[in-house]
């Protein structure tokens, strides 16, 4: 359906209205293209004059679809004027109708209008993120620092997640402005994305940095850079924050495994009772390990290979220096087959223990025992992501714990050519952001660089104070 | 000059429109208000492009207008009130809302956790309204029809005998229930374990006795039903209050053994077999002398390993059904309906073929049947492919590589 060019006449707009096949719906249909091709105002102004003459009403779903479109046109009367009639005419309003009012008028010198409605809409429901984050940047614009960050706290406490954009212009409206309350609240901006692991693209980073140097008096600069595998900055050459969890968080990390994933619900689901404690008993027998490998995973690495084969080269890769290796499988890998031999079974059991758990058992929730409760220097080998295990996890701050710990102990096999294995080895330094109180180091993306969840960025802003 | 009064006509007509619809009047207000008008509209006339004969806020007059009658002081509504105004919003909106919404079901919708929670949770009821009302709909059709038809045989037909007798519902009742009782002291037992109530939601639990229903249904009208147990049955359960919403009375009256006891004390361990389509063991043929354990569960976020687990903690045997062996699997999970596995379970007991019973599987769910030549089968393939096309050809023939890696190579 194409809307047409000019205002129509009644007479027009009933002969179409005639030729639609749903006439019922005309009128919505009619609106919804006039949205997506971005119609003057005024063909719609006509239509809707059709309708209020035909009807001597108008229904609210055409309204809200009116005022999309003067919201997409920046028409700000217009909004003040529809807003007017709808507060006359219902009770109340949905919270659509809202966010659609709030984002348009927080564009317009009627911003504050934007801010009482967000009061209005809060009666109703929690305010869509959208609607915050236009009143935030709103307030953030009309240089109203404090209001922008009462407002993005308040967001916070309702468990609306911001959008790297809101932030980043909570960044730029800042720049140059002085007042340590200011600076408090970007601070906590950055410690907010430390807490939550989230990383700054491009153009935020950027943002962020010309506000550092931005503040009168103070003398930060700022340095793009990569961090040595070391852990060192190259710019400052100060030391970043090693990988390694604290006492505290290791032992409540340890604990939660245990209570979440490998007992979960129910022990049986993943394991037996009788089997964990067999398990436990064998480790705590031969604590601690350096490295523990999941020993299915392993042996998949080359399709081509018979598997025990696999499983025998990752060994004899990582089984250098008098490393205490421990192997988790399951029992079928102890019958003779055509893909594990028992002589090179034989063979690799002489370099590393073994745990055998039930065929249907799983062995992963073994796997993080063991590395876990051999202590801090432990590693595990493994291809597979964790992602079910970490989702087991019942509250986001673990989770975050499970995920730094991953990082700074899995160690990933690739299959290179013939028996040669690379390893990914674990990160010595933590990737997130981090402050010294002088020193400020923010890993950060490229837009464009294709980021999965457990890839880390390499790239870091180095901000020091220059005294 | 006529031109010039046509238009004149409709400028009056467009002004005056507002006006008398506001007071209810239509007509009887044309003459007197003619002069009137006239001369003001000339005005606006005057001042406006000669192309634009409309007045294009004029919608907004129509809507002003409209509010003197219905002022409506704000008052602050109960949170209950509120609710209720919110949705009749939403549904003005156009959003899925049902239209009539029940005290307890909007306190419901209140206490949904969150936004998301609060629209699917509409969408439920409205969806269920709908289908009540189009139910609805087709009854009236139904009888409406057969009033008709009755009309005409009272007057075409007098006498017209049958040599057999006509065999009502409740003559059909009374033989299944015999068959029913006979298979209460002979039959094979099937034990529905119903311990999972703790991991369902309400929902959840509302669809199983709907399917366990269904199921004891099916059971009593086939040829040789089950004995059915319903084990670990707690009285005054959710189960329990299902339940009786949907038998009522008969509820007593039903032919199974319902018992609180665990299967594991009604029947020798040895013989029980807990079928789960976690388990890693395949079910082979059906064994009359076993006893088949269901888990009365529904599970919507499919929570692997449940009652692997129990028969785990139990140390009883597991089964699956040969699923993957006889069919050519799609999409969707491999675990079945109630009724399903009902049905499925019903007809290899009576013919032992399981083409006949996994044709209960719904369709969506697979692509094919197994047990042919592999040269059909990949006629079968190429033909389902074909029929799908595209995108979905690739990921089809991967799925098959996947499920079959050795065994069968694709051309």
């Amino acid at each position: 359906l194409q809307p047409p060019e000019k205002p129509l006449e009644s007479e027009e707009w009933n002969r179409l209205r005639e030729n639609f096949r749903l006439p019922e719906i005309f009128e919505e249909v009619m609106l919804n293209s006039m949205i997506r091709c971005n119609s003057p105002i005024d063909v719609a102004k006509s239509l809707l004059t059709y309708v209020a003459k035909r009807n001597g009403d108008i229904a609210y779903s055409v309204l809200v679809k009116y005022l999309t479109l003067c919201v997409q046109q920046g028409q700000v009367s217009e909004i003040c004027d529809v807003y007017e009639i709808m507060k006359g005419r219902f009770k109340i309003l949905e919270i659509g109708a809202y966010n659609v009012l709030i984002k348009g008028l927080s564009n317009s010198d009627q911003w504050r209008m934007a801010l009482t409605l967000l009061e209005e809409a809060k009666k109703i429901m929690i305010p869509s993120r959208t609607s915050y984050e236009s009143c935030i940047k709103a307030a953030s614009c009309h240089q109203e620092m404090k209001l922008a960050f009462e407002l993005y706290h308040e967001m916070l406490a309702k468990n609306v997640v911001p959008t790297l954009d809101v932030l980043q212009s909570l960044f730029d409206f800042s720049r140059g402005m002085n007042g340590a309350e200011l600076q408090k609240e970007l601070f906590g901006i950055l410690l907010y994305l430390r807490e939550n692991q989230i990383y700054p693209h491009k153009t935020f980073m950027w943002s962020i940095k010309l506000w550092f140097e931005s503040i009168p008096g103070r003398k930060w600069r700022g340095h793009l850079t990569s961090i040595k595998d070391s852990g060192q900055c190259p710019v400052c050459n100060h030391q970043l924050e090693d990988s390694n969890l604290t006492e505290e968080e290791y032992n409540n990390l340890s604990e939660r495994i245990i209570r979440d994933v490998i007992h979960g619900t129910d022990t049986f689901r993943k394991t037996s009772p009788q089997e964990f404690e067999a398990f436990q008993t064998f480790v705590e027998n031969r604590l601690p390990f350096d490295i523990v490998i999941d020993g299915l995973n392993v042996s998949h690495i080359k399709p081509k290979r018979m598997h025990c084969e696999n499983l025998l080269d990752a060994i004899n890769c990582l089984a250098k220096d008098n490393v205490r290796l421990l192997v988790l499988g399951r029992k079928h890998m102890m019958i003779n087959s055509s893909n594990w031999k028992r002589e090179i079974m034989k063979e690799m059991q002489t370099k590393a223990d073994f745990f055998f758990a039930e065929n249907i058992s799983e062995d992963d929730a073994f796997l993080l025992y063991a590395t876990l409760r051999s202590g801090k220097h432990c590693k595990f080998v493994t291809r597979d992501f964790l992602r079910d295990h970490k989702a087991c996890l019942s509250d986001s701050l673990t989770r975050h714990l499970f995920r730094k710990w991953q990082r700074g102990h899995q160690i990933v096999l690739k299959a290179m050519f013939f028996s040669v294995f690379s390893q990914q080895p674990a990160f010595q330094y933590d990737c997130v952001v981090q402050t010294t109180g002088d020193t400020w180091h923010i890993p950060y993306k490229d837009v464009f660089e294709e980021k999965y969840s457990y890839q880390v960025p390499r790239k870091w802003l180095c901000i020091q104070q220059k005294l | 000059m006529q031109s010039a009064n046509k238009l004149l006509k409709t400028i009056v007509r467009s002004s005056i429109l507002p006006v008398a619809a506001q007071h209810g009047i239509k007509r009887d207000l044309f003459p007197l208000s003619r002069t009137l008008s006239l001369s003001l509209c000339l005005k606006q006339d005057n001042s406006c492009k000669p192309s634009e004969k409309l007045d294009l806020d004029e919608w907004k007059k129509v809507m002003k207008s409209g509010l003197q009658e219905e002022v409506s002081e704000p008052q602050e509504l109960s949170s209950l009130a509120a609710a209720r105004e919110t949705l009749g919003m939403w549904r003005l909106a156009g959003k899925l809302v049902p239209e009539n919404v029940s005290e307890e079901e909007l306190k419901t919708f209140m206490e949904c956790p969150s936004k998301s929670a609060k629209k699917k949770y509409l969408k439920h009821l409205y969806l269920k309204e709908l289908y009540k009302k189009n139910d609805k709909r087709k009854m009236e059709e139904k009888r409406q029809k057969r009033l008709e038809a009755q009309e005409q045989t009272s007057k075409t037909d007098e006498t017209k005998r049958s040599p057999f007798l006509c065999l009502w519902a409740s003559t059909m009742d009374k033989a299944y229930n015999w068959r029913a009782a006979q298979s209460m002291i002979f039959g094979q037992p099937l034990v529905f374990d119903m311990s999972y109530e703790k991991e369902m939601s309400v929902r959840e639990v509302a669809n199983t006795v709907k399917q366990l229903v269904q199921s004891e249904g099916c059971n009593r009208r086939a040829v040789d039903p089950f004995h059915i147990h319903f084990c670990n049955f707690k009285d005054d359960s959710l189960y329990h209050r299902e339940f009786l919403k949907h038998y009522k009375e008969a509820w007593g009256k039903l032919l199974i053994t319902v018992t609180e006891q665990c299967y594991t004390e009604v029947f020798p361990k040895d013989k029980l077999i807990y079928l789960t389509a976690d388990s890693p063991k395949v079910m082979k043929t059906f064994d009359h002398d076993k006893i088949y354990i269901v888990g009365s569960m529904v599970d919507r976020s499919i929570k692997t390993g449940v009652s692997l687990a129990r028969a785990k903690r139990l140390g009883l045997e597991t089964a699956a059904l040969p699923l993957d062996k006889y069919l050519l699997w799609n999409t969707g999970a491999k675990n079945l309906t109630l009724d399903q596995m009902m049905h499925i379970l019903l007809t290899l007991k009576d013919t032992a073929d399981w083409k006949k019973a996994l044709e209960f599987v719904p369709k969506r769910k697979y692509c094919g049947f197994v047990a042919k030549p592999v040269s059909e089968l990949k006629k079968t393939l190429d033909l389902v492919n074909t029929l799908k096309l595209g995108k979905r050809r690739e990921e089809i023939q991967k799925q098959f590589a996947k499920n079959y890696p050795k065994k069968y190579k694709l051309k």
